[in-house]
C-alpha cells in the first residue's frame, strides 16, 4: 500500500498549526476579524461549511453505491469514502463552529433546542450521522484492525487497540468469512440507515437557505436539490482524486476502479449542471428585481470568476473534457478530481455570498456608509489564513488516518495466517 | 409594570407644556412690542389659538391607559407617516444614543428615494424600523428559541441565550437585524482608550450590560425594540419623542380609542412586503 509522504504531512501539519492559531485567535478578538456585515452576515466561513458538509455527505453517499448498492466495482474506495465522510464533517463543523458570535454556547443548540429552526435539526442531523458513519467505519475496518494490533507495537498497538475496541476476530477460516459477511451486512443497513441521514444532512443543510423567504435566490426548492447533486460531485470527485493518487497502481483492476469512479463524477456533474441551467433561467426569466440582480452579480459582477472559473470551468468543463479524451490516464482522471473539488469551492461561495448583495429594502444600501452594514463583501485575511489553516488540518488528520488506518482490505489469509499464529 | 412615578410625570407635562407654549408664542400675543415684562403664558388663551393637543401628549395617554391592562392584552403598533418625515434623521440618532448602540448596529436608519432628475428632484422618505412582525420570519429559524414574539406583539431578543450564528439576520426580509461585532467608535484613535460615553452601560431589555468586556450583545443579534425599557417605565420610545414632525406615532391597537388606531383605520396605510405574509406592526401612511 502507498503510504502519503512525510513531507506533505509535515506541510500539512504546519499548514494546521497556523489553522489552530488563526482560531485561537478569532476566539479572542472576536468577530471583528471577519470583513462580514450586517447586511452580509454569512461570508466564507459559512461557504467552507457548506463545502466540508456536501463533501462529507457526497462521500458517505458514495460509499453507500458500494455497500447498499453493491457496485462492487469501486469496491476499494469503500473506506477511503467513508474516513473522509467522517473528518470532512468534523471540519465543516469546525467552520460552523468559529463562525458564532459566541462560540462557548454551542451547547445551547441542545439546551434550548427549537424544533422549528432547520438548524437546529441540520445539529442533529449531524450528530446521528457522524455516528452512524463512525459505526459503519469501525464494523468494516475491525477485523484489519484486530490484526493491526496484534502484530504491532508500541504507539501503533496502542492506537490500533483503541480504534478496535478490543475487538477480536475468529481464527478460522471458516469463521472469519462469516464474520466478514457479517460486517457486510451491518455496513449494509448501516448505510441504509445513512442514507435518510446523509440526505437529511446536506439536504437539510440546503434547507437552511432554502426556507428563507427572504432571500428569491435562496427561496426555491431546487435550492436543496443542487446541494444534494453538487455534493454528490464533491464526494465522487474526491475519491476519483484519492484513488488516483493513493491507491495500488499496480493492481490489475486500478485503471477500470478509476474509470468507473471518474464515470460517476461526470454523471453527477451532468445532473448538477442540468439543476444549475434551470435555476437560471427561470431565475432570469422570472425577472424578479432581487433575484435577477443576485444572478447577474454571480454571473457577470465583480466576481465574475468565481462562477465563470471555477463552477463552470473547474468543476463542469474541465472534468467532462477530460473523462471524454484522457478516461484512460491515471494522471488525467487525478486532475479532473482535483478540479472539481476545488471548483466545487466556488459553487459554495456562489451559493451563500450572493443572496446578499440585494438590497431586501431598496434604497438601505444608499443609507448606509458604515463598514459593517454595507452590502459587499469580501473576506478579510484573517479569514483566508483560517480557512486555509482548517483545510491543511482537515488534509493533516487525513494524511495521518490513511497512513494508519486500513484503508484498503488486507487480503483474507494474511489475517487468517497471523491470527492462527497467535 | 412599573409606572413613571408623579413627580416625573409631572415635570414632563410641564415640560410639554412649555414647549408647546414656546412654539406658539408668537401668535398668541400678536404683540406690538415684545419686552421681558409683558410675557406672560396664559394657558387659557393658549388653548383658544391651539385646538389640539400634541399628539405625544395623546399618546402617552394611551400608553399609560395600555400598560394598565395585563400584557397580553396590548397590542403595540407603531405608524410611520412618511408625508411629514423631513429626513432629518433624529430618530436615527436619538435611537442610537437611547440604546448606546456601537458602530454597525442601527436600528432605525431611514430609508430615502431619490425621484427626477436635477434639476427636478424630489426626495421621499422612510424610516425602517423592526416591523415586530405578527409572523416573524426570524424567531423560527432561531436554533436556540432566543428570538421570539412576546404576548404583546414585541419580538425581542434574549442576549443570554443568542449563540450569535446570525441566521436571523439573513431571514429578515427588512434587513432589520444588525450584529454586533465588538467594534467602538474610537477603536484604533488617539492613544486615550475608549471615550466615556462607549463605557456607558446599555439599558435594553431593562437589563444594566456593558460591553467593553466583550460579553453580551457584543456578538449577538440585535435589533429594535420599541424602546421596551421605556415603555413599561411609561414612556414613548425614543424615536418617536425625537420626531421632530410628528411623523412617527406609537401605541396599542387593541385600544379602540388610542391614535394609532384610528390611524392605521385610514385607506392610505400600508404595510411593507404584505406579500410575505408577514404581517408587519409597523403601518405607513402614505
Amino acid at each position: 500500500m502507498r503510504k502519503v509522504p512525510a513531507w506533505f504531512i509535515i506541510l500539512s501539519g504546519l499548514g494546521g498549526l497556523v489553522g489552530i492559531i488563526s482560531i485561537i485567535y478569532r476566539l479572542i478578538v472576536g468577530m471583528k476579524v471577519t470583513n462580514l456585515t450586517s447586511s452580509v452576515p454569512w461570508g466564507e466561513w459559512v461557504a467552507f461549511y457548506i463545502y466540508f458538509i456536501g463533501l462529507s455527505a457526497g462521500s458517505f453517499l458514495f460509499s453507500t453505491l458500494i455497500y447498499v448498492f453493491g457496485q462492487k466495482n469501486i469496491e476499494k474506495a469503500g473506506r477511503m469514502a467513508l474516513v473522509s465522510a467522517v473528518i470532512a464533517l468534523i471540519a465543516g463543523l469546525l467552520f460552523v463552529w468559529i463562525d458564532l458570535g459566541h462560540p462557548w454556547r454551542f451547547l445551547n443548540v441542545f439546551i434550548h433546542w427549537h424544533y422549528t429552526s432547520v438548524l437546529a435539526w441540520e445539529i442533529l442531523f449531524y450528530v446521528f450521522y457522524i455516528i452512524v458513519i463512525f459505526a459503519e467505519a469501525w464494523y468494516l475496518m475491525r477485523c484489519d484492525l484486530a490484526y493491526l494490533r496484534d502484530t504491532s507495537s508500541g504507539f501503533r498497538k496502542t492506537l490500533y487497540g483503541i480504534l478496535s475496541l478490543g475487538w477480536k476476530c475468529p481464527t478460522t477460516e471458516e469463521r472469519f468469512k462469516a464474520c466478514h459477511i457479517q460486517s457486510l451486512k451491518v455496513a449494509t443497513v448501516l448505510g441504509i440507515i445513512g442514507i435518510p441521514l446523509a440526505i437529511g444532512v446536506h439536504g437539510g443543510t440546503g434547507a437552511i437557505f432554502a426556507v428563507v423567504k427572504a432571500r428569491p435566490y435562496w427561496y426555491s426548492p431546487i435550492f436543496p436539490i443542487i446541494f444534494l447533486v453538487s455534493a454528490l460531485v464533491s464526494g465522487a470527485a474526491l475519491m476519483t482524486f484519492l484513488y488516483a493518487v493513493l491507491g495500488d497502481k499496480k493492481s490489475p483492476d486500478y485503471m477500470n476502479i478509476l474509470r468507473n469512479l471518474g464515470g460517476w463524477m461526470v454523471l453527477f456533474i451532468s445532473l448538477d449542471l442540468l439543476l444549475m441551467v434551470a435555476e437560471l433561467l427561470v431565475g432570469l426569466y422570472g425577472n424578479i428585481p432581487d433575484h435577477v440582480y443576485v444572478l447577474k452579480t454571480i454571473m457577470f459582477g465583480p466576481y465574475w470568476y468565481v462562477f465563470w472559473i471555477g463552477q463552470m470551468g473547474m468543476a463542469v468543463i474541465v472534468p467532462i473534457v477530460i473523462y471524454i479524451f484522457k478516461r484512460d490516464s491515471a494522471f488525467w482522471l487525478a486532475l479532473a478530481g482535483l478540479s472539481a473539488v476545488v471548483g466545487i469551492v466556488g459553487v459554495r461561495f456562489n451559493l451563500v455570498i450572493p443572496a446578499f448583495v440585494a438590497p431586501p429594502i431598496p434604497g438601505l444600501e444608499d443609507v448606509y456608509n458604515q463598514f459593517r452594514l454595507l452590502f459587499e463583501y469580501f473576506p478579510s485575511l484573517t479569514e483566508w489564513i483560517s480557512s486555509i489553516g482548517i483545510i491543511s488540518l482537515v488534509v493533516f488528520i487525513f494524511s495521518l488516518a490513511y497512513n494508519f488506518l486500513p484503508m484498503f482490505e488486507l487480503p483474507v489469509e494474511v489475517i487468517i495466517k497471523k491470527g492462527g499464529e497467535s | 409594570m412599573k409606572v413613571m412615578n408623579p413627580k416625573r410625570r409631572d415635570i414632563l407635562k410641564k415640560f410639554i407644556g412649555f414647549m408647546v407654549a414656546g412654539a406658539l408664542l408668537p401668535d398668541v400675543f400678536k404683540p406690538k412690542k415684545l419686552s421681558a415684562q409683558n410675557i406672560k403664558v396664559d394657558i387659557s388663551k393658549l388653548s383658544k389659538v391651539y385646538k389640539e393637543e400634541d399628539p405625544i401628549v395623546r399618546m402617552m395617554r394611551d400608553l399609560q391607559r395600555a400598560l394598565k391592562k395585563p400584557v397580553e392584552q396590548r397590542r403595540w403598533v407603531m405608524v410611520i407617516d412618511t408625508r411629514k418625515c423631513v429626513g432629518c434623521n433624529a430618530c436615527t440618532i436619538s435611537c442610537i444614543a437611547e440604546n448606546r448602540l456601537p458602530p454597525g448596529v442601527v436600528y432605525r436608519p431611514v430609508v430615502e428615494h431619490e425621484i427626477g432628475e436635477y434639476p427636478n428632484v424630489r426626495k421621499r422618505f422612510f424610516p425602517r424600523p423592526c416591523m415586530h412582525c405578527d409572523n416573524p420570519p426570524c424567531t423560527p429559524v432561531c436554533p436556540v428559541n432566543a428570538t421570539y414574539k412576546r404576548p404583546d406583539g414585541v419580538v425581542v431578543i434574549d442576549y443570554d441565550r443568542c449563540i450569535g450564528c446570525r441566521y436571523c439576520l439573513t431571514a429578515c426580509p427588512y434587513n432589520a437585524r444588525t450584529f454586533d461585532f465588538g467594534e467602538f467608535y474610537t477603536d484604533g484613535v488617539g492613544i486615550h482608550g475608549l471615550m466615556p460615553y462607549e463605557s456607558i452601560y446599555t439599558e435594553e431589555y431593562g437589563v444594566k450590560r456593558d460591553r467593553t468586556k466583550k460579553k453580551s450583545p457584543v456578538g449577538n443579534a440585535r435589533k429594535c425594540h420599541f424602546c421596551l425599557h421605556r415603555i413599561e417605565r411609561g414612556l414613548l420610545p425614543m424615536c418617536v419623542i425625537t420626531c421632530i414632525g410628528r411623523a412617527t406615532y406609537f401605541g396599542d391597537a387593541n385600544d379602540p380609542n388610542s391614535l394609532v388606531s384610528q390611524l392605521i383605520g385610514q385607506p392610505n396605510v400600508i404595510r411593507l412586503k404584505e406579500e410575505l405574509g408577514t404581517e408587519p406592526k409597523v403601518y405607513y401612511i402614505i
